[in-house]
């Protein structure tokens, strides 16, 4: 982005809810904070951006005062002379033999009480850091080429600063390997702007290091499956033409493009990606070929594996059902455009990928752009289950035949439980996850930032319900998220979540259930709002409890009793 | 490159430092006139019109640009260096 599109975009008047956030560096922010702003603006069009800035020269002090701010993030630009004005080049006299061991000593004092202000930042609120992204000066004694054991133990005292914040979960480190690629280390200090103003950056790597943390901030979420052709995308050649055997994917067959391909196929299934297979193919032939040994990606990991001679945007179709995700939150990958757009076209949202076979470095350039799509900081317990549990719904889904939901006698023995939380943990990645990724049983489509869900945890008067599902089918995990306020004779829930892998086991009429139960009240109000895509729970209430929901509408624990289904969970509060 | 050509760039450039002036305030801005014209939008209206000619202005040039007509003139004698 260039200066002036940057300053075009923040001098743009608007009228959305306030996003504040606050940016901590030792250096005037100058730049830096009118990219952050334009870059913030355009991830959050419907915000109104601020950017909170510090003193000069304190970044820990700019940390402590954010606490008390209100903030829904932090980004924290650190550069070396924050470890010890030393380390910089506006401050004379420091550059003494004598004085390397205590600048050493004073900068690892310096990690250490960022570190823990750091940390406790991010109870409150997300927190962005970019390490130090300019040259060392030449403080140390070594020659330029030579890695010098004073610099080597500066920077090691950076690599303990960052492990030890690393598992923090809402702390995120920018990547220097991908803002090396952005903008290079050579032309990234501006030595006349440091000395005039204190700004020591050049405007391109001020964009490029926004964009990064301003990104960071927004923390969009992953995508949640990939679907892939086979023939010259998974492997190279056409399985049905040279056989099982005589397709291949490794170096010696030129083919290497394919068995990365497939490796990292494996890995995103590990990590809770859903994989499945489109492909216009024999399925006997397709069988054979997968039970090849050397075959990376494995049969197992991939479900559900649509392979005949129909169409292509028709097996999207049934994928997308079986997994019972929006398009949206999908990637289809194929090496042919005509396939390509065939499924674009009955799937307007799908993000589709062309399979570059002839061309290495984009094909292993496209693995990273994949990674973008589907990273997460986290793999939790759910991201492991979820293949299984899809496998599972399949099975009993099967079970239930063609009837809408399941029947009384399935339900009746499928030995459900349910198991509810009133536990409010910070630390609970899936349910935030869950409010911010669900659409369909969504009561109002609203989403939070991370700030407004940890203030919402402190709150007293607020609770937290959360529901995990199991069966004689497997374990589903944690799929519902129910969160609203209290008095003496009503709740009123404002937000409401339940994964679609959870629908029809009338686990809502057991989350009501136990709402009026638990908590002794005569009512429950909901903050509802209809959305283009909550119809399944518009559904639920206008079918299991005769209502067409309003905005704002309540339910009496009368009304709910005489509607309710029977049901069949097992229930208990975990401890 | 002549006055003409450069008097809509540099407008544009004044424009995104100062959003709310008008384009005849713009073409009579002085430190004096502009009240937000202090030394942080200084160097920033440098360093948009820096980009925007891709030329560099050398520091001591620049205490010597204190109206869109000198900085008008300035930009229209300098040549594109950063190109």
């Amino acid at each position: 982005m260039k200066l002036i599109e940057a300053l075009n975009l923040i001098s743009q008047d608007r009228d959305g809810a306030p996003l504040a956030v606050g940016l901590a560096c030792g250096f005037t922010p100058l730049h830096l904070q009118t990219f952050l702003h334009a870059e913030l603006q355009q991830l959050f069009q419907d915000r109104s951006i601020e950017i909170v800035t510090g003193l000069y020269g304190d970044v820990a002090g700019t940390l402590k005062e954010t606490k008390g701010r209100n903030l829904d993030a932090v980004a924290v630009a650190l550069e070396w002379e924050d470890l010890d004005p030393r380390l910089g080049i506006r401050q004379l006299g420091g550059w003494r033999v004598s004085s390397i061991e205590d600048i050493l000593e004073a900068s690892k004092l310096r990690l250490s009480l960022l570190e823990r202000l750091l940390i406790e930042v991010s109870f409150t609120c997300p927190v962005v850091i970019s390490l130090p992204t300019l040259p060392l000066p030449p403080v140390f004694v070594n020659v330029g080429w030579q890695g010098g054991g004073s610099e080597l133990l500066l920077r090691g005292q950076l690599a303990s600063f960052v492990s030890s914040l690393a598992l923090q979960p809402r702390i995120r480190f920018v990547n220097e390997q991908r803002l090396h690629s952005a903008s290079p280390f050579s032309t990234r200090l501006n030595v006349k702007s440091d000395w005039a103003s204190g700004f020591p950056y050049n405007i391109p790597h001020a964009s490029a290091l926004a964009a990064m943390m301003a990104r960071l901030v927004q923390n969009p979420p992953s995508k949640k499956g990939l679907i892939t052709d086979l023939d010259n995308t998974l492997w190279s050649g056409i399985v049905g033409e040279v056989g099982p055997e005589g397709v291949s994917w490794d170096l010696d067959h030129k083919s290497q493009a394919h068995g990365l391909y497939q490796q990292f196929l494996r890995l995103l299934s590990e990590e809770g990606v859903l994989v499945g297979v489109a492909s216009k193919n024999d399925p006997a032939v397709v069988n054979e070929a997968f039970k090849r040994g050397d075959l990376l990606l494995s049969a197992e990991s991939v479900f559900p594996m649509e392979v005949s001679w129909g169409s292509k945007a028709s097996a999207v179709s049934r994928i997308l059902s079986v997994w019972n995700i929006a398009a949206s939150a999908v990637v289809f990958v194929d090496d042919s455009p005509l396939e390509l757009a065939e499924v674009k076209t009955s799937h307007p949202d799908i993000e589709c990928l062309l399979f570059k076979v002839d061309e290495p470095q984009a094909a292993y350039e496209q693995l990273f752009y994949l990674r973008d799509l589907f990273g997460k900081s986290f793999i939790s317990q759910e991201d492991e289950i979820r293949l299984a549990s899809i496998r599972q719904s399949a099975t009993i889904n099967a079970v239930a035949g063609d009837e809408e939901g399941f029947s009384e006698e399935l339900l009746e023995k499928a030995d459900a439980e349910l198991v509810f939380s009133l536990r409010k943990d910070a630390n609970d990645t899936r349910a935030f996850e869950l409010i911010n990724k669900t659409n369909q049983f969504n009561l109002n489509g609203r989403r939070v930032t991370e700030a407004a869900w940890l203030k919402s945890l402190g709150d007293s008067d607020r609770f937290l319900l959360t529901a995990s599902y199991s069966d004689r089918f497997g374990v589903l995990g944690k799929i519902a998220v129910i969160s609203g306020s209290r008095n003496s004779v009503a709740l009123s829930i404002d937000s409401w979540v339940m994964s679609c892998r959870a629908f029809a086991r009338r686990i809502e009429h057991q989350c009501l259930n136990f709402l009026f139960k638990k908590f002794g009240v005569d009512r429950i109000g909901f903050d509802y709002q209809s959305t283009d895509r909550n119809g399944p729970l518009t559904s639920f209430f206008q079918n299991s409890l005769q209502q067409t929901p309003a905005p704002q509408f309540e339910i009496s624990k009368e009304q709910f009793a005489r509607v309710s289904p029977k049901l069949f969970h097992r229930t208990r509060e975990a401890e | 490159m002549s006055e003409a050509v450069n008097l809509p760039r540099l407008m544009k450039c004044f424009a995104a430092v100062f959003p709310n002036l008008s384009e005849e305030s713009i073409q009579l801005a002085t430190p004096t006139t502009v009240p937000n014209w202090d030394s942080l939008a200084s160097i920033t209206l440098i360093n948009v019109i820096e980009e925007e000619f891709a030329i560099e202005i050398d520091p001591e040039d620049i205490e010597h640009l204190v109206s869109f007509e000198k900085v008008l003139n300035y930009v229209s004698t300098k040549k594109p260096a950063l190109q």
